[in-house]
């Protein structure tokens, strides 16, 4: 029997990228394939050409043993390919039913649209999978986990049988993760059969049947869970030798450098989303702040660098008052800030490279004198930053949106590492990085803190905080349940305070 | 970004060749394509400037074009007209006329005041006509090409100006008579002289009826005495006039004459839906150009620009034309005058319009008088 | 790098293109972006001579009679376009034949009269593009702040207000003196009616659009309430709502006889866009309202201060507005007359967009919106056809250039558009 879906040697050229170089594979029935790289492997280029979206310059595509063109995401549905994107296609003030039906809209009577018979079939399959989906809600009253199982039913509906999921995990909770993966394994039952692409190996190891390695736009190998390990898996995404596990000396903590007291944050909604945290945290050290996100971590970071107004209690910085202070004041104090969504408050993605590498400097000389800045040594600090931080960019003038993800987080570090800096908060500084990128910032991190400075680590990922972290702190609701020394701390121990229960 | 520069660049570019192209037929001289059908080489050119308004405002643009088109079809003459959009426009316009060699130009309103003046000084052998507004138009102690634009009369202008209190006393007088609630109302587009002379002179009307009559009919929306009034400060807006009428009405108003153009016609729409109040129509015979509001329709004072425009063409055809003189329309030349009461022709007493009648006969021998000045 | 002509010329206008070394490369994407507009006008006239038709009677007469007479309606219709638009021509440009006669006289016999008159319609279309230029301007640095400033329109108002005050009413400066001090008094008249929606929604959130809309008709009742009392000319008992003429030591200097009314405001403009160019690009200030305009958490975070640049943004809109209606009054009404814009402010709002809010483009169409606004006035003199045409025309073009998907639906150009972008953005490699 031939495979149920065949890639053979595509081939997809982008002026100054070869995205994919003669790229083959298969994919069985009922087979769970994992397709993993670094970002910028060439597996969403990939995944698009297969999805109609981009069309190959050589190579084709057999489904079900027949040659096919495909030219939209329309003909890749009708030959069963169904694809769920990183950022979901939905519309936030629809129903979960109206979302479904769009562009396949049921009628009745020739007329009117038929939203009953499609939220009862929306129910089936949702029983059916297991997916647990109310065709009623709204999109925007959903989680992010319900939304991407809408994202299913939406394929599902379309009777499609092979499903890319691209990044499913990177905007998911742990918890929902071990849902989604349930739900895909229950797919798999079924018959349906799933191309799963991700950065992270933990994850391919736990769910994948089979695992194609994709880097620089080329197959390096495809193997199974139990043949290899994350080191050797590791390896071939990166090409080099990684070290997973993050090695550090013990920390010689210094003078405090941030001081927190009793502070109380309002959330954009005006609930107390800080209430009455308090901490210090010490040159030299990493303070990690662990707990499941949306406890008030986002907010307590905003108020410490004057993004987000202050209700109660007081900061000090280096013994400096910063309660009232502006972001610039904040950051005039020697403040290194890695924020936790880098496109949307990190970059300035329509801007070049160069100049979000001057991002909170442009005013200070030699980039500025007086009002007049100078394109010269912007470019020259540009260069060279570009070159220290290995950002891989065609040049400092092409925009930052054309950065692949993980460059765009170096150019975030570059900036704020290569100030003179006392105190660094890092928000999440790995979010949706792959593995070379991770132990990249994870260095970086670790330097600085060697380097006497004050480091404030926030992470729902526990694993960093664990790692990284020379003490941690967990937030539950607001609050502050324990801070513990790392060495004493145990995955349990921390992971029952992020879920509320004091030790 | 430079994608969008030379994408704009390349359209100048383009339309430069498109044109040429489009040139190419007939590249000199610059061809003046008159109508096909009218008359010999010979004939007489007169061009029309228009205000703002533009040539469908419905009022004294359409009625001094309508004087044009009469000349054209009664004289044998070629006309043109240019419409104004903005104030450079009317430097432009009447310049693009001289360039092309027109002996006669009539320009409109007095918005096209200080142009028309700096047109007829800088070209004194090309004949103008200026519809509403007269030369010298300085008041005293005012600079000359400052305040205004000449304080002689121009040898090659005509003003056209139009004693229109005398028509609207008659108006005010008939107003008067037919009112029940004895209040009568009217308003206007802008206050200024062409459109508070309407509202001087129905108010006059209004005054000499109720010393004949000993009555007490009483004006809504202008006092001549203290010079204060209701205005809709446009001319082009006719819900505006629709409300301007109900507030009017609301205070007991059921003779209404609005004097502001296009807006004026929202007060038949009011009049119309409240029953039981007249209208009175403004410039033209506004029961033939706005059938819809006959129903309501008294009577309208008619400012016949037409007739002064074609009489002032004429003369240049004859060879009579005489500038640095105005023309003033007065009931006595037909100027100005009362429209036809049309529907309403019976519900109007015949003792009403024998009065009428002499009221106008005294008018136009002096023996009444509206409290105006005489134009010059 | 490119291994076929092919996937080059596909790919031309990606944003991710890497700025190609090779001449045939630079040669062949210049080519690609000029495609788009080059149909977009042409589709705009073509468009356009419908409406042309449409408005022309004999030409309606003529179809009604098609069935007994269908080569003449045809023919018709082609010597009322190709009229209308030789007329547009002449109009915005001039006569090339006349300007041939003229400067031959001119060397001839030294004549400059005709030469004059020559040159007259190219120059008119400079002077209509004068206010276009500056008010685009004012648009566009809205734009760069992600500000939508509507309120260009009453901030023209201000600007010839004030103008027309200060040159009228203060007498025996000099030149030198009294030219700037107009036309700086008139921009900072329209950089206080701008900074006020600016300040508006700095400290409360009020939306600007909202505000610079409601500005506008405040700033046109104002206009009426000066022109029919306090500046209307000869005073209390003048009796023309126009103001006084302004002192000609006010006035933009005309740099030829007349007819021609080509005046400095036209330089003055043409600095102000390569000042603006400079202020958004090379300064400090100018980097923060882009930075606002493009990302305002970012702008915030690298500590921007958001609030303020929306004030000075707008602040800054205003007196770019105002300085279009102060340089209509000093360069060639010399009085304020309420008809003196003929909706610059709002044209000026699309012009902006066709400039792609950036200073170079601006002034290319707003020499554009001159021209045809310019012609117009010839296509109507000549062809009788109604001067509403050309707000026709320009809006074609504006739509064509903005949705280049239709023209290249139209003309069936390759293309695998701008989706991939959309989908590709995001982490994923």
């Amino acid at each position: 029997m031939a495979p149920l879906l065949e890639l053979d040697s595509i081939t997809k050229q982008f002026p100054g990228v070869l995205a994919n170089d003669h790229i083959s594979l298969t994919l069985e029935h009922g087979e769970i394939h994992a397709l993993l790289g670094e970002n910028g492997a060439g597996k969403t280029t990939l995944m698009n050409i297969l999805y109609g979206l981009y069309h190959p310059d050589e190579g084709k595509i057999l489904v079900r043993g027949k040659e096919v063109r495909i030219s939209s995401p329309d003909q890749a549905i009708h030959l069963g390919i169904g694809m769920v994107h990183q950022h979901f296609m939905l519309i936030p003030p629809f129903t979960v039913t109206e979302n479904v039906m769009l562009g396949e809209e049921k009628l009745k009577n020739g007329v009117f649209l038929d939203r009953a018979a499609v939220a009862e079939r929306i129910r089936a399959i949702s029983e059916q999978y297991g997916l647990q989906v109310d065709p009623e809600l709204r999109i925007r009253d959903l989680s992010v986990g319900a939304q991407q199982r809408v994202e299913i039913v939406k394929i599902l509906y379309r009777q499609a049988d092979i499903l890319i999921l691209d990044e499913p995990t990177a905007v998911l909770t742990p918890e929902e993760v071990e849902d989604l993966f349930r739900i895909i394994r229950g797919l798999v039952k079924r018959g349906v059969s799933i191309i799963f692409i991700s950065h992270k190996l933990k994850e391919v190891m736990a769910i994948a049947d089979r695992i194609t390695v994709l880097r620089g736009g080329r197959v390096v190998g495809t193997t199974r869970p139990a043949e290899t390990n994350s080191a050797a898996l590791a390896r071939m995404m990166v090409g080099r030798e990684v070290i997973l596990t993050v090695d550090k000396k013990p920390a010689e903590p210094g003078d405090v450098v941030l001081d927190v007291e009793n502070l109380q944050v309002l959330n954009d909604r005006k609930q107390v989303a800080v209430d009455g945290v308090s901490f210090q945290v010490r040159a030299g050290e990493i303070l990690g702040i662990a707990g499941v996100q949306g406890n008030g971590q986002t907010e307590l970071v905003e108020a410490l660098t004057g993004l987000r107004g202050i209700t109660g209690g007081r900061t000090r910085i280096l013994g400096k008052e910063t309660t009232k202070a502006t972001p610039r004041q904040i950051l005039e104090t020697g403040v290194a800030h890695v924020p936790e969504d880098r496109q949307r408050d990190g970059l300035v993605l329509s801007f070049p490279v160069a100049d979000n590498l001057v991002l909170n400097t442009y005013y200070l000389p030699p980039i500025a004198t007086g009002i007049v800045m100078h394109r010269g040594p912007i470019l020259a600090e540009a260069e060279e930053l570009v070159e220290r931080f290995d950002i891989r960019t065609p040049s400092v003038e092409v925009p930052a949106a054309n950065l692949s993800g993980g460059n765009q987080q170096k150019v975030i570090v570059a900036r704020e590492f290569s100030r003179p800096i006392k105190l660094l908060i890092a928000s999440q500084p790995t979010r949706g990085l792959d593995v070379g990128s991770i132990e990249y910032i994870h260095r970086q991190l670790v330097e600085r803190r060697d380097n006497g400075c004050a480091v404030l680590l926030v992470s729902p990922e526990l694993d960093e905080i664990m790692s990284l972290s020379d003490r941690i702190a967990v937030m539950y609701r607001g609050k502050i349940m324990d801070i513990l020394p790392a060495e004493k701390a145990t995955r349990e121990q921390v992971g029952l305070l992020m879920a509320g229960v004091s030790a | 970004m430079r994608t969008r520069v030379l994408t704009i660049a390349t359209l100048l570019a383009l339309f430069a060749l498109v044109a040429v192209v489009a040139c190419a037929p007939a590249p000199t001289p610059a061809p003046t394509s008159a109508p096909p059908t009218k008359a010999a080489v010979s004939a007489l050119k007169v061009a029309l400037v228009t205000d703002i308004g533009g040539i469908d405002d419905k009022s004294f643009n359409t009625t001094a074009w309508k004087g044009v088109q009469d000349a054209q079809a009664k004289l044998g003459i070629q006309a043109k007209y240019l419409q104004s959009k903005q104030q450079t426009d009317y430097d432009k316009n009447i310049q693009e006329f001289v360039q092309e060699g027109y002996p006669m130009i009539v320009t409109v309103g007095f918005l096209l005041g200080p142009a028309t003046a700096k047109g007829a000084l800088a070209n004194p052998k090309v004949n103008f006509a200026i519809v509403d507004y007269t030369y010298p138009d300085c008041a005293p102690g005012a600079k000359v090409g400052v305040d205004c634009g000449s304080d002689k009369p121009i040898p090659n202008v005509r003003g056209l100006a139009f004693q229109t209190d005398q028509a609207a006393f008659l108006a005010g007088y008939l107003a008067a008579g037919m009112s029940k609630s004895g209040k009568v109302g009217t308003f206007g587009g802008l206050q200024i002289p062409t459109v508070t002379i309407f509202m001087q002179g129905f108010q006059a009307g209004v005054q000499y009826y109720d010393t004949q009559h000993k009555a007490n009919v009483q004006v809504l929306g202008w006092d001549t005495k203290a010079n204060k009034g209701l205005f809709t400060s446009t001319f082009t807006d006719p819900d505006k006039g629709r409300t301007s009428a109900q507030s009017l009405i609301d205070e007991g108003a059921d003779v209404i004459l609005p004097v502001a153009g296009l807006t004026g016609n929202g007060a038949f729409t009011a009049a119309k839906s409240a029953g039981n109040v007249y209208a009175i129509g403004v410039d033209t015979d506004q029961c033939v150009s706005v059938p819809d509001a006959c129903s309501v329709l008294l009577t309208s004072v008619q400012k016949n620009m037409d007739v002064a425009v074609f009489d002032t063409i004429k003369s240049v055809q004859d060879g009579t034309f005489k500038g640095g003189v105005n023309y003033v329309g007065t009931l006595a030349n037909n100027g100005v005058g009362l429209a036809p009461f049309h529907d309403l022709d019976s519900k109007i007493p015949a003792d009403l319009k024998k009065e009428l009648d002499s009221v106008k006969a005294d008018l136009i021998s002096g023996k009444v008088t509206t409290g105006v000045a005489a134009l010059k | 790098m490119a291994n076929t002509v092919n996937a080059e010329e596909l790919h031309a206008e990606r944003p991710r293109a890497k700025p190609s070394g090779s001449r045939t490369a630079a040669w062949r994407q210049a080519l690609s972006v000029l495609v788009i507009p080059v149909l977009a006008l042409i589709s705009a006239l073509i468009l356009s001579a419908f409406f042309i038709l449409a408005s022309d009677v004999s030409v309606l007469s003529a179809y009604a009679a098609f069935f007994s007479n269908p080569v003449h309606a045809l023919a018709l219709s082609w010597t009322v376009i190709a009229d209308s638009y030789r007329a547009l021509f002449v109009g915005a440009l001039g006569d090339p034949g006349q300007i041939v006669a003229a400067i031959q006289l001119y060397i001839t016999t030294g004549q400059t009269q005709p030469l004059i008159l020559a040159f007259y319609p190219f120059t008119e279309s400079l002077v209509t593009s004068t206010p276009y230029i500056f008010a685009g301007l004012a648009v566009a640095v809205g734009f760069k702040c992600n500000l939508f400033n509507i309120g260009a329109e009453g901030q023209i108002f201000i600007g010839a207000i004030v103008a027309a005050f200060v040159g009228y009413s203060f007498t025996g400066l000099p030149w030198i003196v009294h030219m700037p001090l107009t036309f700086i008094a008139g921009a900072a008249g329209g950089a206080i009616w701008g900074g006020i929606p600016g300040w508006l929604k700095a400290k409360t959130g009020a939306h600007e659009v909202i505000n610079t809309m409601m500005m506008n008709y405040v700033a046109f009742r104002l206009a009426d309430y000066l022109l029919n009392g306090p500046m209307k000319r000869g005073g209390p008992t003048g009796f023309i709502p126009i103001s006084r003429d302004i002192e000609p030591s006010a006035y933009f200097p005309q740099f030829f006889p007349a007819p021609i009314r080509l005046h400095m405001g036209f330089i003055v403009a043409l600095l102000v866009a390569a000042a603006v160019y400079w202020f958004l690009w090379k300064t400090t200030l100018g980097f923060e309202i882009r930075t606002v305009g493009a990302n305002a958490r970012a702008a915030q975070y690298a500590g921007v201060s958001v609030t303020r640049n929306y004030i000075v943004a707008m602040a800054l809109s205003g007196a770019l507005a105002a300085m279009a209606g102060a340089g209509e009054v000093m360069g060639v009404n010399h009085n304020l007359a309420n008809a003196f814009s003929p909706g610059y402010g709002f044209d000026s709002i699309a012009l902006a967009l066709l400039g792609g809010s950036h200073p170079v483009g601006v002034v290319l169409a707003a020499l554009l919106f001159g021209t045809l606004r310019n012609g117009a006035t010839k296509m109507q003199s000549l062809a009788g056809i109604p001067i509403d045409i050309i707000s026709v025309v320009q809006a074609f073009v504006i739509m064509f250039v903005a949705a280049p998907a239709i023209i290249r639906w139209i003309y069936r150009l390759r293309s695998e558009g701008g989706v991939q972008v959309v989908f590709t953005r995001g982490w994923g490699g």
